[in-house]
């Protein structure tokens, strides 16, 4: 799919092939606005692609767009960090005990499938309606892949590298960490990449249902008040913010495992 | 997702009964931790009720019908989503693969749209078809339909090309060749996708139900949350929870039927 922008050669050629590449969407962008100015339908149902940026404009004048937009981010990065943090350790514990394993395997089997955003209430209830409760779900919803990813990064770690160290005499913290924990590395990050944009969905959809600040609830405002300019802005704000971390993951994993050819 | 059915237990469980209890034993310590918890007054009953007064909560719920019809609606659009995104997604997918020009259609808008939240789309839905299950099923078809499209994608790609070249050698029909032996191959991978569709099904579905609708599993435990009836709130989502998970090993064990001549079902069993 992308994968023949980057191949092409020169900026012309880049240039050229990036047009090519994107002409379903100018398409898609063409019949909209065609189909709007045509006045088939509604302004109040679909407005103009033009209304739509005239608005995000105006939004991003009033600071409409950045203010919420880094709400947003901060509870989605918060919660990914913890999750982050405790989908870690808890992984390379269970890849290193068998209690862990144990005790945890059948708890991450039920817990997995489970749709985490319907516990909103419950962390409503528990951690009220502002950062905190958005925080924690996001964690909760991403602690278990990470968990997973990490497990089975550890788990993959050839037998003859653990024994080896530990015929030479390597304590079992060292080999956590200087062995286990780097190996495990490249199934580390594919779990991120794999769960930043659970981490989004999960911050965005919350405020959503729960509302206190972000781009969801900007959008469920707009949406009560009929201003679907404005809804549309949203909605092309969150997907623009995923594709965006999805590239800079991309690089950032170039950069940072160099030596996983695996890049997917 | 079982991260493995764990070989390990003591030595004197051997018995495939005594090996299952000890497998599910920590759930049954979770639970009790949670009911002593609460009756030991080590937190606030009234932030969480003992699992007991949920489990009675549930019970009422079930015997006055209120889970079941709230479920079925939730699950009629959520597998009713599943179905029709996994049927569109497996033919533009199949289409991808197969036609250059589809490939070159589709996949600027598959790439673009992946990251988009489905949920993002239900306030739109609401304005376009107001509250109910056409808002619903659509957010849950456009979630179920990408991850649909991008496995069966790769599962066709992965067809080794000498396999189509001499099928076609021997004048194996266009036709033929896509329901022989382009499907089967690439049916792992399909249900791969489909498992993750699954899993955003219910999810959209109840995200949905929270945002704006009438009926529900999702709603009820809203509006129990909302009224402050904490023990029928948790006693949904428990409903749910087990619902989700059922869902989840029943397509499993769907998936290790229909491929049980598939090589790698045994590898890739259980997780995925």
């Amino acid at each position: 799919m992308a994968e023949r922008v980057a191949a092409a050669h020169g900026p012309i050629a880049a240039v050229w092939a990036g047009v090519r590449y994107s002409y379903p969407l100018v398409l898609v962008l063409v019949a909209w606005e065609l189909v709007a100015r045509a006045g088939l339908i509604r302004p109040l149902f679909l407005p103009t692609v033009t209304a739509v940026f005239e608005q995000f404009w105006a939004l991003l004048l009033e600071g409409e767009i950045v203010a919420p937009l880094m709400v947003s981010l901060y509870r989605a990065f918060a919660g990914l960090a913890l999750a982050v943090a405790f989908g870690v350790i808890a992984g390379l514990l269970m890849a290193r005990s068998k209690w862990v394993h144990w005790a945890l395997d059948p708890l991450i089997s039920i817990a997995f499938p489970a749709p985490k955003i319907a516990f909103v209430p419950i962390f409503i209830l528990w951690f009220g309606i502002d950062h905190l409760s958005k925080i924690l779900l996001v964690a909760f919803t991403c602690v278990f892949p990470m968990i997973v990813a990490t497990y089975h990064g550890a788990v993959a770690v050839s037998r003859t590298v653990i024994w080896s160290a530990e015929a030479m005499g390597t304590p079992e913290r060292k080999l956590l960490f200087r062995i286990i924990f780097p190996a495990a590395q490249p199934y580390i990050f594919s779990g991120v990449r794999v769960t930043m944009p659970v981490a989004l969905i999960i911050a965005f959809t919350a405020e959503m249902i729960a509302g206190g600040g972000g781009v969801g609830s900007a959008l469920m405002f707009a949406q009560r008040f009929f201003q679907t300019p404005t809804v549309f802005v949203y909605i092309l704000v969150m997907l623009a913010t995923g594709l965006v971390l999805d590239s800079v993951m991309l690089r950032l994993r170039r950069r940072l495992i160099p030596w996983d050819d695996e890049t997917a | 997702m079982a991260v493995s059915v764990a070989a390990w237990s003591p030595a004197g469980a051997r018995s495939n009964w005594l090996r299952a209890v000890w497998h599910y034993l920590p759930i049954a310590i979770v639970l009790l931790v949670w009911q002593l918890a609460v009756d030991l007054d080590l937190v606030d009953r009234a932030f969480l009720p003992s699992f007991g007064a949920t489990l009675r909560a549930l019970w009422e719920m079930t015997v006055n019908g209120e889970i079941a019809v709230n479920l079925l609606v939730s699950i009629y659009r959520a597998l009713g989503g599943l179905a029709i995104g996994s049927a569109v997604g497996v033919a533009i997918g199949l289409a991808m693969a197969t036609s250059r020009r589809a490939d070159e259609f589709f996949g600027p808008l598959v790439a673009t749209t992946y990251s988009l939240p489905k949920t993002s789309l239900v306030p739109l839905f609401l304005l376009w078809f107001g509250i109910g299950d056409v808002t619903n099923m659509l957010a849950v078809l456009l979630a179920c339909l990408l991850p649909v499209i991008v496995s069966t994608y790769h599962g066709v790609k992965a067809v080794p090309a000498v396999i189509v070249w001499s099928a076609r050698a021997m004048g194996t029909s266009h036709r033929l060749i896509l329901w022989r032996i382009l499907l089967p191959s690439a049916s792992l991978s399909i249900f791969t996708g489909i498992r993750i569709a699954l899993g955003f099904c219910f999810v959209v579905t109840i995200s949905a139900e929270m945002i704006a609708a009438k009926t529900g599993i999702g709603k009820l435990i809203f509006l129990y949350g909302e009224n402050g009836a904490y023990a029928y709130m948790f006693g949904g989502l428990l409903a749910l929870v087990i619902v989700a998970y059922a869902a989840d090993r029943a397509l499993l064990a769907v998936m290790n039927y229909a491929l049980r001549w598939h090589d790698s079902i045994h590898a890739a069993h259980g997780d995925g």
